[in-house]
C-alpha cells in the first residue's frame, strides 16, 4: 500500500483530536465518530467485502447493548463484562438467521434481515427482563473504575480508538488472505465462485459471524458510554440503516471507507441535532435520504471510489505535464 | 474412463431439455459437443459441471459418483469450467481473479500468487496482471476464465462456448491455447457452435439433437453423417431456402 504515510497522518490526527480542543461537544463528537466507524467497519465485513447487504445489523448491535445492561441490571456486573456475552449471543443469532437467509439473493436477503431485526425489536419491547418498552439503565454512579463511567468523553475516545484499530488490523489481514479473496469472489458472483471451489455458504457465514461479533461489541461500547438502551436506541431500524450509509458513503468493501463515512456523516448529524434540538431528528432522516440518492446516482463506490479516480486523474495529469 | 455420464435426463417443468444422453470421456482427450441451438448441449454440460444436477441418470468422475455433487465439490475433485457468458470478478484485478482459483489448492497468499503468475504467463495474460477485470473485452474475459479455471489445477476442463464471439484471428489464438492445455495432460470437453473449431480441435465429436446424442465419432465423419446434416445443417438449409 502506497498510502501508508497518509494513513499514519490520519491516525495521529484522530489520536490527538480530543487533546486539540477543550470543547466537550467536539470531544464527544470524536468518540461518536469512532463508535460509528466501529459498527460500520463491522458491517463492512459482510456488507462490503462479501457484498451481502444486511439491513438488520441492529440485531447484533442491540444484542451487545442489551447484554451489557442486562448483566449490570440482573447480576450487578460492570457493563463492559457483558460485551463477551453479547458477542456470543450475537454469533448464535447470526448462525440461526444466516443459515436460511444466505440462500436468498440481493434484495431478498436484505429484506429478510430487516424482518429478523424488526422481530427482535418487537420482542425486546415486550420482555420485562429486557426492560420492555422502558429500556435498561447503566450504573447511575460508577462503583469502580471497571464500570467505565466517565464524565469526560476522552477515555471513551481512546477505548473506541483501540477497538477500531484492532478491528481494522484484523480486516486488513483478512482482506489479504484466502478469506478476503473468497469474499470478493462471492461479491463478484456466486456461480463463478462456486465453480472455482469456493464454499459460498460457509464463507458467507464466517463473514457474518465475524461481523456480528464486532457489531455487538460496538453495541456494548455504546451502552457503556450512554448508560441506557431501549428498543429504539438499541434495535431500531435506523441503527442498521446508519451502518449501511456510513459504510457506503465512505466506500463499502474498502478498509478505511467506513471510517471516512463516519467522519463525514456523524458531525453532520450531531450538528443538525444540536441546531434543531428534539424536533431535529427528522432532519437526520432527510440527510440520510439525500445521501442515499447522491451515492446511488453519482458514486456507487462512495468516497473511496472518488478518491481513487482523483488520484488516477492526478497521476495522468502529472504524466502529461512531464 | 475419466468421466462416465449415463442416461442423463433433465426436465424443466414439462420440458425435457436432455432425454437420456450418455457420454464417456477418456483421459487426455478433447471431446467436442455440438448441435443446433436448443439441442440440450448446454444443459447437459451444466449437469456435468454440477451446476444443475440431472433429473435422472448417473455421472462418475475419476471413479466417484458426482451426480448430485455441488459445483464446489466438482472443483475440488478436479473438474474446472468456464461459462458461456463470462462471469469474471469485475472489481478484482486479472491476477486476483486467477488467485481465487489458485487458493483452492494453496492456502497461503504467496503460494497462490506464484501459481497465478505461472498460469498468467501460460495463458499470455501476464502483461494484464494488474488490470481491472471489468475493463477487459470479451476475448480477454474468456481467456481470463480459462486462466482462473486452470489455477484450480484441474484434471478436466469444461469449456462452454469459450470461442464464441471471437474474431477469426482470436479464434486461432484460442485454439492454440486449448491445444497447449491438452499438452499439459488436461482432458477437455468443449461445447461449441463454430464447426471449424471442432474440426480442428476435437478428436471426437458428439452431436446433440433434441436432447439426445444422435451421432458420435471423428469430427470429419460426423459432419458427413446424413442424420447430422438433417438435424443440424439441413435445418439451416431449409431456413435459407425459405428466406
Amino acid at each position: 500500500m502506497k498510502q501508508w504515510p497518509l494513513v499514519l497522518l490520519g491516525f495521529v490526527v484522530i489520536a490527538a483530536w480530543p487533546l486539540l480542543t477543550s470543547d466537550v461537544f467536539l470531544q464527544r463528537l470524536g468518540a461518536l465518530v469512532l463508535l460509528s466507524a466501529i459498527s460500520a467497519s463491522a458491517w463492512n465485513l459482510l456488507g462490503g467485502y462479501a457484498g451481502q447487504v444486511s439491513v438488520g445489523h441492529s440485531v447484533y448491535f442491540g444484542a451487545g447493548a442489551y447484554a451489557s445492561l442486562v448483566c449490570f441490571t440482573h447480576f450487578g456486573w460492570p457493563p463492559i463484562a457483558g460485551a463477551p456475552v453479547g458477542m456470543l449471543v450475537s454469533m448464535l443469532i447470526a448462525a440461526v438467521v444466516g443459515t436460511p437467509t444466505f440462500r436468498l439473493r440481493g434484495h431478498y436477503f436484505s429484506m429478510a434481515t430487516i424482518a429478523a431485526a424488526e422481530l427482535a425489536r418487537i420482542l425486546a419491547a415486550n420482555v420485562p427482563l429486557l426492560g420492555a418498552a422502558v429500556g435498561l439503565m447503566g450504573p447511575p454512579v460508577p462503583r469502580s473504575a471497571w464500570d467505565l463511567s466517565f464524565i469526560s468523553p476522552i477515555p471513551y475516545h481512546y477505548l473506541f480508538l483501540a477497538v477500531l484499530t484492532l478491528l481494522l488490523a484484523l480486516t486488513w489481514q483478512m482482506q489479504r488472505s484466502k478469506m478476503g479473496f473468497y469474499l470478493a469472489a462471492i461479491r463478484g458472483g456466486d456461480r463463478a465462485a462456486r465453480s472455482l471451489g469456493v464454499p459460498v455458504l460457509r464463507y458467507k457465514l464466517y463473514a457474518l459471524l465475524l461481523s456480528a461479533a464486532f457489531t455487538s461489541l460496538a453495541g456494548s461500547l455504546y451502552a457503556v458510554m450512554i448508560g441506557f438502551v431501549d428498543p429504539d436506541s438499541g434495535l431500531g431500524i435506523l441503527i442498521s440503516v446508519k451502518m449501511v450509509i456510513v459504510a457506503a458513503l465512505g466506500g463499502a468493501g474498502t478498509l478505511f471507507g467506513p471510517l471516512v463515512g463516519a467522519i463525514i456523516l456523524i458531525p453532520l448529524e450531531e450538528t443538525t441535532n444540536a441546531m434543531f434540538g428534539g424536533s431535529g431528528t427528522g432532519v437526520t432522516f432527510i440527510i440520510y435520504g439525500a445521501i442515499i440518492v447522491l451515492i446511488a446516482r453519482f458514486r456507487p463506490g462512495g468516497v473511496a471510489d472518488l478518491w481513487h479516480s482523483l488520484i488516477t486523474r492526478g497521476r495522468r495529469g502529472a504524466a502529461r505535464g512531464a | 474412463m475419466l468421466l462416465e455420464a449415463r442416461d442423463l435426463t433433465k426436465v424443466f417443468g414439462g420440458f425435457r431439455a436432455v432425454g437420456g444422453a450418455s457420454l464417456d470421456v477418456a483421459e487426455g482427450e478433447i471431446v467436442g459437443l455440438i448441435g443446433p441451438n436448443g439441442a440440450g448441449k448446454s444443459t447437459f454440460f451444466n449437469c456435468l459441471a454440477g451446476d444443475n444436477p440431472p433429473t435422472t441418470g448417473t455421472i462418475r468422475f475419476r471413479g466417484q459418483d458426482v451426480t448430485k455433487a455441488t459445483p464446489e465439490a466438482h472443483a475440488r475433485a478436479g473438474m474446472a469450467r468456464t461459462f458461456q457468458v463470462p462471469v469474471t470478478f469485475e472489481d478484482m484485478s486479472v491476477a486476483e481473479n486467477v488467485m481465487v482459483g489458485a487458493f483452492l489448492r494453496h492456502g497461503h497468499r504467496a503460494a497462490a500468487r506464484r501459481v497465478a503468475e505461472e498460469v498468467l504467463a501460460f495463458t499470455g495474460l501476464d502483461h494484464l496482471a494488474d488490470t481491472r477485470a471489468g475493463s477487459l473485452g470479451t476475448p480477454g474475459r474468456k481467456r481470463l476464465e480459462i486462466a482462473r479455471a486452470l489455477a484450480t489445477e484441474p484434471v478436466m476442463l469444461l469449456l462452454d462456448e469459450a470461442l464464441a464471439g471471437l474474431t477469426p484471428a482470436e479464434v486461432r489464438l484460442a485454439i492454440e491455447l486449448v491445444r497447449r492445455i491438452q499438452q499439459r495432460g488436461i482432458t477437455i470437453v468443449i461445447v461449441e457452435h463454430i464447426m471449424e473449431v471442432i474440426l480442428s480441435l476435437a478428436e471426437r465429436a458428439v452431436v446433440f439433437h433434441q436432447g439426445r446424442v444422435i451421432a458420435e465419432g471423428a469430427p470429419r465423419d460426423v459432419v458427413d453423417n446424413p442424420e447430422v446434416v438433417a438435424a443440424y445443417l439441413g435445418h439451416h438449409m431449409k431456413r435459407v431456402r425459405r428466406g
